[in-house]
């Protein structure tokens, strides 16, 4: 069977999966385009790291179809691997190998030839910036620089698309920020990436489309802006008042008003009605402070992030 | 290919690990004290205690070995890696019997090489009878090596605990390769070597043939 979509890296149609009594995926749905940068987030448990070693080939027992390139992956497995780089969660390596021999090992079985190897191994640890450390061996590697091992490997044959799953998964701060650093660069060069998290914060900056996964079902797909928008969460408006300030805002004064917070004496949120528009409402609000005299010493507006939309569809908010 | 890869691969892991050097100098220093202490080996030539010392500790030890590894690198999800590559499974287990195997069978070689020096040495030449009586117990050694081998990996896919592993492996592996010593001992219509390289050969494709069938319906 081969799907005809040119552009569509990766298709899945209606894949579904159960390890004996649990549904691990239930008739998944979803395209990778060339080029795209996709976001595959969901709890723990959601099923997003087998739907990726679905398309890997470390699952070969469900149900549907996953398409690559236009060819079904069941029957390709082995001329697919040519054009997949795969991080895997949590992969170790035999702890005798350095840098250099995991990088050579895998870049044979990837079919490449050994007069080519050195050369990309060197471009390849120089990206991830691992060259100078090539000898040391995998035992005394820290965090971050085994998932920098991990994802040096799944560049060794150049794929056409990565696979990360879960990459930023118990790192600290600074192995975060450059593991996410190299997955930029990597999306800049037009990388096609699925880059899967249960922490949303990792790939709002990264991803250009994101699926929401949850108890094995694709809940949302769309791109950040498209999620923030569609999910019509409602804004907020934080106000400090100035300290003599005597005049406060309540939920009945205005019509826009959803509900209303205090943080502090002297501070409110405000939680506007959905169907409001933002500019209306804002006008509204000054207007009401203007006229009722109330010194104000800040106002901003806040406008719902990816988190809010991504809890309120895992929490069952928006089916 | 691939399992050219990978074997080379194991043998370079392999012969520098601690469990190899044991084997490397631990049996020729072996078969070197066994000469100075002078036991009284009730004219047993050095070669062929050597020979049954080499099949008791050498198979012991890669089956040990073995079973830690293969159990150790499944928890450690090391396979993952390489069987999205184009590597068939049964390749990662034979690669890790053949680099075993070729390293008991140097070892092997250097401790008998020395036992038949030592007993030239003693005995100004060695006899006929000691050069077979040195090649019975290598073949027999051989055999009993490949089973235990045979059973390391068996116990390492099939268990996840890793002391179980090794317990199971080590306690069943001695078990069942004294079986390639049998006709030594009780059957006089086959010749001892003979019977132990069918014995070893059997046993050995049996376990490997298993684990090679459990790996496969292996989830990762």
């Amino acid at each position: 069977m081969y799907s005809d979509k040119t552009h569509e890296l990766i298709n899945f149609q209606s894949v579904s999966k159960d390890y004996k009594n649990l549904l691990a995926l239930d008739k998944i749905s979803f395209t990778i385009n060339k080029g795209d940068v996709f976001g595959y987030i969901g709890p723990n448990g959601a099923g997003k790291t087998t739907t990726i070693k679905i398309i890997v080939g470390l699952i070969r027992d469900y149900s549907g179809t996953v398409y690559f390139n236009g060819k079904d992956i069941a029957k390709n497995h082995y001329v697919i691997h040519k054009f997949v780089g795969y991080h895997p969660q949590n992969a170790g390596f035999q702890e005798w190998r350095t840098i250099n021999h995991v990088m050579y090992t895998f870049g044979l079985l990837s079919g490449l030839r050994a007069n080519v190897l050195e050369e990309r191994i060197q471009k390849t640890l120089d990206f991830v910036d691992l060259l100078d450390d090539r000898d040391k061996k995998v035992k005394y590697l820290s965090g971050g620089m085994l998932q920098k091992l991990r994802l040096a490997q799944a560049l060794i044959n150049e794929p056409e698309i990565l696979i990360l799953d879960e990459p930023l998964s118990g790192l600290d701060p600074s192995s975060r920020y450059q593991i996410k650093n190299l997955i930029k660069l990597l999306s800049k060069q037009g990388k096609t990436i699925l880059f899967s998290s249960h922490i949303l914060s990792d790939v709002q900056d990264v991803a250009n489309k994101v699926g929401i996964l949850n108890q094995g079902k694709i809940l949302r797909i769309g791109t950040p802006e498209e999620l923030q928008n569609e999910f019509n969460i409602g804004n907020e408006i934080e106000i400090e008042y100035a300290n003599d300030n005597k005049i406060f805002l309540n939920v009945d004064s205005l019509s826009c008003i959803h509900t209303l917070d205090k943080l502090a004496s002297n501070k409110q949120v405000l939680h506007l009605k959905p169907e409001f528009n933002l500019d209306n409402a804002i006008n509204q609000i000054l207007s009401f402070l203007i006229q009722n005299k109330s010194k104000i010493r800040n106002f901003k507006t806040i406008k719902p992030s990816l988190e809010d939309v991504y809890l309120k569809y895992v929490r069952g908010e928006k089916q | 290919m691939n399992l050219r890869i990978l074997f080379v691969d194991e043998l370079k892991g392999f012969y520098k690990s601690k469990v190899m050097l044991i084997l490397w100098f631990g049996m020729p220093f072996l078969t070197l004290l066994l000469h100075f202490l002078n036991p009284d080996l009730e004219e047993l030539p050095v070669s062929i205690l050597v020979a049954l010392l080499i099949s008791s500790i050498g198979g012991t030890l890669s089956a040990a070995l073995l079973s830690t590894s293969i159990a150790n690198e499944k928890s450690h999800h090391v396979y993952d890696l390489f069987l999205v590559k184009p590597v068939p499974r049964y390749s990662i287990l034979l690669a890790k019997y053949f680099a075993v195997y070729l390293c008991l069978i140097i070892a092997t070689g250097i401790s008998l090489i020395i036992g038949l020096i030592i007993d030239t040495y003693t005995s100004g030449s060695v006899p006929d009878y000691i050069l077979q009586n040195t090649l019975d117990s290598l073949s027999i050694s051989l055999a009993a090596m490949s089973i235990s081998c045979s059973i390391g990996i068996f116990f390492g896919i099939l268990v996840s605990s890793v002391p179980v592993a090794v317990i199971l492996s080590v306690y069943i592996g001695n078990q069942v390769s004294a079986v390639s010593i049998l006709a030594t001992i009780f059957i006089d219509f086959i010749n001892p070597s003979i019977f132990a390289l069918i014995i070893g050969v059997s046993m050995t494709v049996l376990f490997i043939g298993i684990s090679i069938i459990v790996f496969n319906r292996k989830q990762f």
